[in-house]
């Protein structure tokens, strides 16, 4: 008898679960489709349009969009800037490591500072920007009155695009120190104990430990920051915003999703921004790609 | 069990959501709040059909403004709820750098509200694509103002024809209305013996160089400037010329001697005179914030600011006219105004227009306006009459009329499809402040890009207008 239901009720209980499954993952397919693949589309349509939000009328003009793009300077710019943007992620990956590494080994206080790292991640940004306005302004602001005391003549922060990028890249670093560090923290909690254990008892110094057993086995975490940091990094643009006006001095602030936005909603193309966008979309993909494809040869996969 | 229980939990939510994203917003809700209907608005008979059916009208009203602004509309919309006893409004307040965005995103989205605000900048965009509601029959027989006793430029401005802005016909009423005159600290004209222009006997540029000087004292945190960034646009009109032509808005002028003459002359203020703070200071503290602490002599501001002055400052000041360039004796100077527009979409355009209008000209809601120091009446009786008897700062308001009535316009790119154009002289505009150009060779550095975008918002207009 027993023998008999089981292969039944093991059946049903997978369709049940399956059903479920399915279930669970639903919202995020919607999600998928309804917020992601069908704007996707209409935003590669849209590219060869004279699409404004506004007017009904719509015309299809091949690669206009495109050709004008490429021909516009300040979309040069832009892009120029918007590699300038990731200047930091590689310094705040290793500050964000060696703080994870700090508060893994469990240094007094440790959670103190975990909070004050993280609290400008889940702050706003456009609190954080008032504020950072206040601390860099050029004659009233700290940073330069703490200059001024070793007789160093700050500069103009927010008036001098080169600077007003600087202080963006600082902004970023200093922003995102929080969010890493929280997952270096995990990925150092699962390297094996065992591991440190053996080397120690082989000798190896606490460099060696670190080196030949702690940076490999956290490569995956580091690919998966190095990933999203780099695209969130490409799509800067509230700062610009709120930095500045018309993306600063001969636009030597702006970045290329700035430039999108403006395209869109200032002057009123979409069809222009969208094609902008797919362009540097495609660009994003690529490197991503490029990225994955790299990893191969050095994040560890397990054995 | 408990799977299954949580996967329906967790679908009906989805559905939740669902319905919340497609809400329509068709269904009117029942009037709870006020189950005496009234039977009709109190006053006469010709009131717009005030059907006493107990379901209210319901408009949404879409604005930005400081918490002063968003008091006073609070109040202004109280006023016409009263009037209109049968009208709901719906009062959503969009941050202003953001309202482009979000009230273009609305319209795309069919969901624009049935009066909103509108930047001058904006009105031929969005009235050439049809979603501005055509409010000059309206104008023409509407019994809450007449247009004769609104300032002549502001009967102009909301106009368009398809191709010119300030003919045609109109898509907007006056949220607000600005003058832009010289702003004065009077106690340091009296320590440094300084009389201010009067109509009769006006500055010109060499005077206004000769009493910044006068007023341009200390050094270091003690420093006082004479005089804030002076208006280009009072430079250049004043001149005689423009950024683009007037007659067709398609020639780029910036190249004009009289045009770089008249740059090179508000630059010179800091560079040569010395006597106007230099880029680097205004951007860590504006001139505007400058003069309320009193470090600073003469600033040109607006008369949105009426009711922070009244606030904070702590010594007396008044309003001047713009100097008269010497070359040509005529003084020039643009005016402020944001629109108050009807959605071409709304379900209840009588409605939406007498809101529109109930805020632009009702007395009683002026009134509310200028007494919390919004802006001058747009109504001229009111403004030569109890805008004056009030009796607050500033002293000289015919100062401001004398604007109104003559010297003020438009800024120029307010009259072209959009002002990338405008944006790039701009742009790098201080170099010329910094000393790093001669006003010449920034014109002439631009102006190749200035005429660019200048044709392709001509080109874009033509694309985007629909017939």
């Amino acid at each position: 008898m027993k023998a008999e239901k089981r292969p039944a009720k093991r059946g049903s209980l997978r369709r049940r679960e399956a059903a479920a499954g399915l279930l669970f993952v639903t919202p995020q397919i919607i999600h998928f489709f309804v917020f992601f693949l069908f704007p996707l589309c209409l935003c590669v349509y849209a590219a060869f349009t004279n699409w404004n939000i506004l007017s009904p009328k719509q015309t299809f003009v091949a690669f206009r969009n495109f050709q004008r793009m490429f021909a516009d300077p300040k979309f040069w710019i832009a892009l120029k800037n918007t590699f300038y943007y990731l200047i930091p992620i590689p310094f705040y990956m290793v500050l964000s490591l060696a703080f994870a590494h700090y508060c893994h080994t469990k240094k007094p206080g440790e959670r103190t500072f975990r909070v004050i790292y993280y609290l400008p991640y889940i702050s706003s940004i456009v609190a954080l920007t008032l504020i950072w306005k206040w601390l860099f302004n050029s004659q009233y602001g700290i940073v330069n009155n703490f200059l001024a005391l070793f007789g160093i003549s700050g500069p103009n922060w927010l008036g001098d695009p080169v600077w007003t990028r600087r202080m963006i890249v600082f902004m970023i670093a200093w922003k995102m120190i929080g969010i890493t560090s929280i997952y270096y923290i995990a990925a150092l909690k699962n390297v094996p104990v065992s591991y440190y254990e053996a080397a120690r008892i082989d000798g190896a110094s606490s460099w060696q430990q670190f080196r030949q057993i702690t940076l490999p086995l956290i490569t995956p975490t580091t690919f998966y920051l190095l990933l999203t940091c780099l695209i969130g990094s490409l799509q800067t643009f509230l700062e610009v915003q709120l930095f500045t006006e018309d993306g600063g001095r001969n636009y030597g602030v702006a970045s290329v999703i700035y430039y999108v936005w403006q395209k869109a909603f200032q002057s009123s193309q979409m069809g222009y921004a969208c094609a902008a966008a797919l362009v540097f979309g495609s660009f994003i993909m690529i490197v991503t790609i490029i990225q994955f494809v790299a990893s191969r040869k050095w994040v560890y996969e397990g054995e | 069990m408990k799977k299954r229980i949580l996967a329906l939990l967790l679908a009906l939510v989805m559905a939740l959501l669902l319905a919340a994203c497609s809400k329509s917003d068709g269904q009117p809700n029942a009037p709870a709040d006020n189950p005496a209907s009234p039977a009709a608005p109190a006053d006469k008979d010709d009131k717009p059909a005030s059907e006493p059916s107990g379901e209210k009208t319901k408009l949404t009203f879409m604005g930005w403004g400081t918490d002063a602004e968003i008091a006073t509309f609070t109040t202004m919309i109280e006023q016409f709820e009263n009037e209109y006893q049968d009208v709901e409004v719906e009062y959503i307040v969009v941050p202003d750098n953001d309202f482009d965005t979000r009230l273009q995103t609305m319209i795309g989205a069919g969901q624009c509200p049935d009066v909103f605000y509108i930047n001058i900048d904006w009105l031929m965009k969005y009235a050439s694509t049809g979603s501005l509601y055509d409010l000059t029959a309206y104008a023409e027989s509407n019994d809450i103002f007449d247009p004769d006793n609104v300032w002549n430029c502001l009967n102009k401005v909301y106009r368009y024809d398809g191709e010119y802005q300030g003919q045609g016909n109109i898509y907007a009423f006056p949220k607000d209305v600005s003058a832009f005159p010289i702003f004065y600290n009077v106690d340091l004209f009296k320590q440094a013996s300084v009389t201010p222009p009067t109509a009769d006997d006006p500055w010109d540029w060499n005077d206004f160089i000769e009493a910044a000087k006068k007023l341009t004292s200390g050094e270091g945190d003690s420093k006082i400037y004479g005089t804030g960034g002076y208006s280009r646009e009072a430079a250049v009109w004043s001149n005689g010329t423009e950024w683009v032509d007037q007659e067709t808005l398609t020639q780029v002028k910036i190249t004009d001697p009289a045009f770089i003459e008249a740059m090179q002359f508000c630059a010179d203020l800091t560079l040569v005179h010395g006597v106007a703070p230099t880029p680097e200071e205004s951007t860590a503290l504006g001139d505007y914030d400058r003069f309320k602490q009193g470090k600073l002599a003469m600033v040109g501001a607006g008369t949105w600011s009426l009711a922070d002055l009244w606030a904070n400052c702590d010594f007396e000041w008044d309003v001047m006219p713009w100097p008269v360039s010497p070359n040509t004796g005529k003084t020039e100077i643009w005016f402020g105004t944001a629109g108050l527009a009807v959605s071409a979409a709304t379900k209840n355009p009588e409605a939406a227009c007498n809101l529109a209008a109930y805020l632009a000209y009702n007395e009683d809601t002026q009134r509310t306006a200028y007494q919390m120091g919004q802006a001058i009446p747009t109504l001229k009786d009111m403004a030569y009459g109890e805008f004056v008897d009030a009796g607050k700062a500033p002293a000289n308001k015919q100062v401001l009329f004398d604007m109104m009535e003559n010297t003020a316009r438009l800024a120029t790119q307010s009259r072209t499809f959009n002002q990338e154009w405008f944006a790039e002289f701009n742009s790098n505009a201080a170099a010329v402040y910094e000393g790093t150009m001669t006003a010449e060779e920034y014109c002439n550095s631009v102006a190749g890009t200035c005429q660019q975008l200048l044709d392709e918002s001509i080109a874009l207009k033509a694309e985007y207008t629909i017939d």
